[in-house]
């Protein structure tokens, strides 16, 4: 970790101080990318080596999210919706509009999700909404994620993995796979494994 | 009818047209919503109260739109855009990226000859009762919209239901039915009192402040 080089930041935004920026990282709008960045924990985002983030990139994460991202990556419009934690391997590609969620900030049950309606509205109390369930988001070592793709919780995509422009990513997709559609289907199996 | 409401915490300069109500406590993020707004309804939008209009959502309506929002809904950026009614029942919750519309213009037609050039894609809007436009889509009470799903003309969302991300839905959708997908399939039910979904041996985790 080196002292942050912030001559490549055009918005005059502050990184928290709980973000870890690895030697050459780039980020373009900082303000923007931080916004929702509501992290307690030290640190709450993790960038490795020379990972680029472009400014349509967001790292949304509440009190207890943490965000780990490895050297080489190059995250173009990932918006993150972490509760939890989101790890991202080394020289993974993240394209436009791509959103990874590790939960689903609302509950399935109806009658729950009254109250979190209730407790969520102007001037409610969300002290009051109900607790929910978020599950990890891995991505490992040189996947690809395509435009547009949104990746749910709980989903692990093994290295190598090629996520199809559009997809909904909503089960494991293994080392090597090519998968694409609403929900995600295979195109490409991979190597057989083992 | 207001006279022409300007939001306090307004960035645009442009006050709200008159021919939308707001109920009590409710919130909207900026009369940008309006940007492409020509109902020329007596009611053009109605909000209820404890509603919160966010950022990111647009009544893109055109002379004959009508948009009827309930009480605690939770509009988190869709754009709604529609010569005919859309019912958005209480308790909705609607998240980003969402396109409700019953036209591929991006600006709904001024004309029924225009109509016919933007094309209406999906079931055709049902006929309502004399005077009042065709409902086109209805959201029911505590029904949730994932991010960046598509709803067309003829979908109507039951009671409680739920529409997964980026699902595409111009059909009827049974209380309380989870469908996903393009085009949208029933997944799953999603039951009042039904237990929480298995956690994987996690225990559950509170989000938010």
């Amino acid at each position: 970790m080196s002292v942050i080089d912030l001559t490549n930041v055009r918005d005059g935004g502050i990184v928290p101080t709980n973000v870890v920026l690895g030697d050459g990282c780039r980020l373009e709008l900082v303000k923007e990318s931080f916004e929702r960045f509501r992290s307690t924990l030290e640190p709450g985002l993790l960038l490795g080596r020379d990972v680029s983030v472009y400014c349509w990139s967001r790292f949304s994460v509440e009190p207890d999210g943490l965000i780990e991202v490895g050297a080489d990556t190059v995250l173009v419009g990932a918006l993150f919706m972490c509760a939890e934690k989101i790890s991202i391997g080394e020289r993974v590609v993240i394209s436009y509009n791509v959103t990874i969620a590790d939960c689903d900030f609302h509950p399935r049950d109806p009658e729950l999700r009254k109250r979190d309606a209730v407790a969520s509205a102007p001037g409610g109390d969300e002290s009051k909404r109900p607790s929910l369930v978020s599950r990890p988001v891995v991505i490992e070592d040189d996947v690809w994620v395509g435009i547009g793709a949104i990746v749910l919780k709980g989903v692990r995509i093994g290295a190598g993995a090629r996520i199809g422009a559009g997809a909904v990513v909503t089960t494991d997709v293994p080392a090597g796979a090519t998968v694409a559609g609403n929900p995600a289907r295979f195109v490409d199996e991979g190597e057989p494994r083992p | 009818m207001n006279d022409r409401l300007v939001l306090d915490h307004d960035w645009c300069s442009t006050p709200l047209p008159s021919n939308v109500e707001i109920g009590e406590r409710s919130w909207l993020y900026s009369s940008f919503a309006f940007v492409h707004y020509r109902s020329e309804r007596p009611c053009g939008v109605r909000i209820g109260h404890d509603s919160g209009i966010y950022i990111g959502t647009y009544f893109e309506l055109g002379p004959r739109g009508e948009v009827d929002i309930g009480n605690f809904c939770t509009v988190a950026g869709p754009i709604i855009s529609t010569n005919s009614r859309v019912e958005i029942g209480d308790y909705a919750l609607i998240s980003f990226h969402v396109v409700i519309a019953d036209s591929f213009a991006a600006v709904p037609p001024t004309s029924e000859a225009e109509g016919a050039r933007g094309g209406s894609v999906g079931a055709p809007p049902t006929a309502g009762t004399p005077g009042t436009p065709p409902t086109a889509v209805v959201i029911g009470e505590n029904a949730w919209i994932g991010a960046r799903a598509v709803l067309l003309a003829g979908a109507r969302i039951g009671e409680g239901a739920i529409v997964g991300a980026a699902s595409v839905v111009d059909f009827d959708v049974p209380p309380y039915a989870v469908v996903a997908g393009t085009p949208a399939r029933v997944v799953g039910w999603a039951r009042p009192g039904q237990r929480p979904e298995p956690s994987r041996g996690r225990p559950p985790r509170r989000v938010g402040p």
